[in-house]
């Protein structure tokens, strides 16, 4: 399995954002993390890269046969691992291109990524830019494995359409595993996940192949009922 | 300097290395210049006992550059320097004082006059690199004469043991005065000291200080802007604390003495934010890497290697 996550349970402030989280993605493979707001979506994600805000009380992640819990956030990169933030922080008087610099010495181009190589990264940028601004990023690490934190928010249909052949080109076609963070699902139906999750209060209550049968429960009982829905049972 | 060829004032310890002067600029050491022009007698209050002297008589097209160095230990170099732009001249000075090396244990004083007359502007680029156990202690004076342009930018990113930065500006009529300090501070205590004064109808004055305080540093800085004429004046001061045995203290001050002038200050000291430097970090950075950029970032210079040593 290339990554594997064990019983995992983090603490945030105040509560247990996450309960007994399993989760296996293997090596090629698109899987899809769907969950309402405050389900502890992108707790995950960072968690999975190692943020130290969070701290795991319980369980352990696995990448590529080796243990990580407790590896810092600059080694889990080096090891392959990537995440595209949803809201990324500004990071003041440093161009994106000084960044990317540091990042690779390889020129990565995607469309619309020229543009944003002389701005402040993420400063005033509009919704779509910081997504590009993301996937430039990205891609420049040359990851094995990499989670979208809600790649689809804020991006009209041609932007998503963009976005999800760039991730298709440049990543899923050359095996590398995608976990895609998504509110609503809206990319799922441009990368077509082969295993699908759902994500309540804090714990995986549903799994399955077929996407578009999740995306359509959901829509029909919506999350809060999700608990009721027939495939949980299977 | 990367090229002395074109450094129209090179001194090391005590001693002159060369001096680049033409028709249209005029170099001498300060001594000289006490003797050969006796006008010259008025800014210098006392005779000098070393230092530049550089007076731009005509419109040129190369920046002005000087470099003062220590490379010897113990050295104590007493400098008093004097640049008069004369009117309506456009030109830049960069400017280098540095030690060769970090243990020298040198004193480097500066006292400096720098006039543009009339419709002048100069673009001052102030650079300062000492080592470990230096005392370093800079006094400048800008006199800026009716419509004249001063950008001045003092870098100081490898501070000695202890700085004291003293800094006055004097807005005659309609001039504008632009000065930014950005200070890197570790294992040192600065001492900063600004103040600009409009008294000139319509000048204005904007100091901009960017102060990073780091390991075992504590830097104190007293920033003024004083206004007695229609003017307008402002004053923005940031401070960023790397470590926490470092210390910052901010004083901004405006004093307005005419109630049609308009003075205005912003002043924060923060820390590095977390979001950030995870930020970084998932983007392979170690640690220090991912501080030494945003710290970069926050100080506005853009460089980068500069903390390799």
């Amino acid at each position: 399995m290339f990554l594997e996550i064990k019983k995992l349970r983090v603490k945030g402030d105040k509560r247990e954002i996450l309960k007994e989280i399993n989760l296996k993605v293997k090596k090629g493979e698109i899987q899809a993390l769907l969950g309402p707001n405050a389900s502890g979506k992108s707790t995950l994600a960072q968690v999975i890269l190692g943020n130290p805000k969070y701290k795991a009380i319980q369980g352990k992640i696995f990448f590529n046969g080796r243990d990580i819990t407790k590896l810092s956030p600059e080694k889990r990169v080096k090891m392959g691992m990537a995440l595209a933030w949803q809201s990324p922080p500004v990071i003041k008087g440093i161009k994106l291109s000084q960044l990317l610099k540091k990042i690779s010495p390889q020129e990565i181009k995607i469309p619309d990524g020229q543009m944003l190589l002389e701005r402040e990264i993420n400063l005033d940028f509009s919704g779509g830019e910081k997504k590009i601004s993301e996937l430039l990023q990205i891609l420049a690490l040359k990851p094995k494995l990499v989670i979208f934190d809600e790649i689809d928010s804020g991006l009209d249909i041609k932007k998503l359409e963009m976005v999800a052949k760039i991730i298709k080109k440049e990543l899923v076609d050359k095996n590398i595993s995608v976990l895609l963070i998504t509110h609503w699902g809206q990319i799922l139906e441009f990368l077509k996940p082969n295993i699908t999750n759902v994500i309540l209060d804090g714990k995986i209550i549903c799994q399955g192949k077929d996407f578009k049968k999740i995306l359509r429960t959901i829509k029909k009982y919506g999350y809060e009922k999700c608990k009721k829905c027939p495939l949980l049972a299977g | 300097m990367k090229n002395v060829k074109n450094v129209h004032y090179w001194q090391v310890d005590h001693k002159i290395k060369r001096i680049l002067t033409a028709e249209k600029v005029i170099v001498l050491t300060s001594p000289e210049a006490w003797k050969k022009f006796k006008w010259s007698r008025k800014w210098f209050e006392r005779k000098p006992k070393e230092g530049y002297f550089v007076w731009v008589k005509k419109p040129i097209n190369f920046p002005l550059a000087a470099c003062i160095t220590i490379a010897s230990p113990k050295i104590s170099q007493n400098l008093t320097n004097l640049l008069i732009i004369e009117k309506g001249i456009k030109t830049q000075a960069n400017v280098v004082c540095n030690a060769a090396k970090s243990n020298l244990c040198g004193i480097h004083k500066a006292k400096g006059k720098i006039i543009l007359k009339d419709s002048a502007s100069l673009e001052y680029n102030h650079l300062h690199q000492w080592g470990k156990k230096d005392f370093v202690n800079p006094d400048y004076e800008f006199i800026l004469g009716k419509d004249s342009r001063l950008i001045y930018t003092y870098k100081n990113l490898f501070p000695p043991e202890n700085l004291l930065l003293k800094t006055t500006v004097q807005n005659n009529e309609s001039s504008s005065s632009n000065l930014n300090f950005i200070i890197n501070s570790i294992n040192s205590k600065v001492g900063i000291i600004d103040k600009v004064n409009l008294f000139g109808q319509n000048s204005q004055a904007i100091i901009r200080l960017r102060l990073v305080g780091r390991k075992n540093s504590y830097i104190e800085a007293v920033s003024q802007v004083a206004a007695s004429a229609i003017s307008r004046g402002h004053l923005d001061c940031q401070g960023l604390l790397v470590d926490k045995t470092a210390k910052i203290s901010l004083t901004p001050r405006l004093i307005c003495q005419n109630k049609n002038a308009q003075l205005t200050h912003e002043a924060s000291i923060g820390k590095i934010s977390e979001e950030e430097l995870n930020y970084l970090r998932m983007r392979g950075l170690t640690e220090e890497e991912a501080i030494n950029l945003i710290v970069i970032g926050f100080l506005g210079s853009g460089e980068s290697g500069i903390y390799n040593n």
